[in-house]
């Protein structure tokens, strides 16, 4: 069916519908700089969501576990690596996802009689010095995008991954007014789990037009973290050693 | 050999080796085959390969109330000339184990970055550290794989390890041969061309010293090491002593349940600057008067 070109653009279709239908339930990913550091936060239901890649670099990945394996062991291979071969400095968040792994995922879903990957990732890198720090969302397809959202043009210091798209949004729409650089960690903290919340309410929520309000918001909060555990990761930037990741 | 379908083989992913992972990414070589040696060759006395085993360096480490010291002179040599006097011989692999290395230089620095990057690794592809058995092991298989260099004359490593164990809440020392054998002490270990000196003095500090060697508190266990290298200075010439003038001191690290902790050079001066004010003044005179 692949000497047809019609028909295979329609199974790519199809198989995007069918992967969106398998990461609908994942449970949202929030990622905040903050002045302390890249926060990273979700809830998760027994299965460990968020990772560490190298010294600056963390992942957070929804998705089928065996292929969120597959993708986070390539990712610390090709980290480790370049830093045992080069140095820790060399290696490279946006060089990482753009030649290692993008290629990769784009192969896996564009070769139709292969399994794609069902997975979607948000990595965040901790800046060196005075770089920025990055915040990069990789979709299952290779498609990825460094540091910005739905909303504006700038930079936002915060990046989402959902399940689905509308619930991003609202996540995306949450943060916008509220998210800022110069927060600090508890502060950040804080408002990752509410937006956070937002964004499992988008889930389940159909048309989702407005945003719920507070109350909405720590009614499903208190019930999500009574059935899951709060999970959320910070990369340092005061941390001692080289390496930055730490559980809070 | 393997009779598995390719694919399973691939399905069933092995627990993956950070070496193997290098070696797949064209970063690292198989290590050399191991020479074949003759039975005189194999034989004689402190030659490796038919090249003298040069270890010029003096590297020491004791357990002491607060931990486990190590430290090591500053010196790098090849031959009769000195080549570094600012070299660090102790090294930080993480947070609660330390590597001193003694032998050739470029081969033991490789060992120690290889090391912390296996441990790191580990930590970071199967989510938990790396257990404290797991590590000497780690340290031992390196030393394996690196002895058809050894043998070749090119890198003789003989390396001390100290580390934190968390479970036992303890903390252990090792001492390694070429080999990788590894040899756990209950008090103090010695590495180098100066080790004979410092093996006496450590010897003699833990069975007829005012109290062993793991009941001394951190002042006394400074004094101990500063002396005991500084002994070795004094019969080794490929050992550094201490160059008050330049300010450079031996390094000297402390591993304990709370981690790793370097000792200042300004209370390594202090405490070598006391040690000579009590010292009597005739040892001085004696010296000069031979002359």
């Amino acid at each position: 069916m692949t000497e047809e070109p019609y028909r295979w653009v329609e199974a790519i279709q199809n198989r995007r519908e069918y992967i969106h239908e398998q990461l609908a339930a994942g449970s949202p990913i929030v990622a905040l700089i903050c002045a302390d550091g890249v926060l990273m936060v979700t809830v998760s239901y027994g299965q460990k969501k968020l990772f560490e890649i190298y010294d600056r670099i963390a992942l957070g990945a929804i998705g089928h576990p065996g292929d969120i394996e597959r993708l986070r062991m390539s990712a610390i291979e090709v980290a480790s690596a370049e830093g045992f071969n080069r140095s820790a400095c060399d290696v490279s968040l946006r060089r990482m996802a753009a030649y290692s792994l993008s290629p990769a995922l784009k192969t896996a879903f564009e070769q139709i009689y292969g399994s794609p990957f069902l997975a979607r990732l948000l990595f965040v890198e901790l800046g060196h010095h005075d770089e920025p720090d990055l915040l990069l969302q990789l979709d299952y397809d290779g498609a990825f995008k460094v540091n910005s959202s739905a909303i504006g043009d700038r930079p936002e210091p915060f990046a989402v991954i959902s399940g689905r798209e509308s619930s991003a949004h609202a996540m995306e729409r949450f943060l916008h007014d509220r998210a800022s650089a110069d927060l600090g960690q508890s502060e950040a903290l804080e408002l990752a789990v509410e937006a956070w919340t937002v964004g499992k309410i988008a889930l389940s929520d159909e048309d989702g037009a407005d945003l719920p309000d507070a109350e909405a918001i720590a009614a499903c909060r208190k019930d999500e973290l009574s059935r899951g555990a709060l999970e959320a990761v910070i990369l340092e930037r005061k941390a001692s050693g080289n390496s930055t990741f730490r559980h809070l | 050999m393997n009779t598995f379908h390719p694919q399973a083989e691939e399905t069933f992913a092995r627990m993956p080796d950070f070496a193997e992972v290098l070696r797949r990414h064209g970063v690292l070589q198989e290590p050399p085959p191991i020479p074949a040696m003759n039975a005189s060759a194999a034989s004689a006395a402190a030659t490796i390969g038919g090249v003298p085993v040069t270890q010029a360096t003096t590297i020491l480490a004791f357990k002491f109330c607060g931990g486990v010291l190590v430290a090591g002179d500053r010196r790098a040599t090849a031959g009769n000339l000195v080549v570094y006097d600012r070299a660090d011989k102790v090294l930080e692999i993480d947070q609660y184990s330390l590597m001193a290395i003694a032998g050739v230089p470029a081969t033991a620095w490789e060992m120690a970055r290889m090391l912390e990057h296996t441990f790191q690794f580990y930590r970071r592809s199967q989510l938990q550290e790396l257990s404290h058995e797991g590590k000497v092991r780690a340290l031992s298989k390196l030393l394996r794989d690196n002895l058809g260099f050894a043998m070749q004359g090119v890198g003789v490593v003989v390396p001390l390890f100290a580390s934190y164990d968390i479970q036992a809440a303890t903390p252990r020392l090792y001492f390694y041969d070429v080999m990788g054998a590894r040899f756990e002490v209950a008090d103090f270990a010695a590495s180098g061309s100066g080790s004979p000196s410092v093996r006496a003095v450590l010897q003699y500090a833990n069975a007829y010293g005012p109290r062993p060697l793991p009941k001394m508190n951190e002042e006394e266990a400074l004094l101990l090491a500063l002396r005991a290298l500084d002994t070795a200075a004094q019969n080794d010439t490929a050992t550094g002593g201490v160059d008050r003038h330049a300010q450079v001191y031996p390094i000297i690290k402390i591993v304990n349940e709370g981690g790793i902790t370097t000792v200042p050079e300004a209370v390594l001066a202090k405490a070598y600057q006391r040690d000579l004010q009590s010292l009597p003044k005739n040892a001085v005179l004696l010296t000069t008067e031979t002359e």
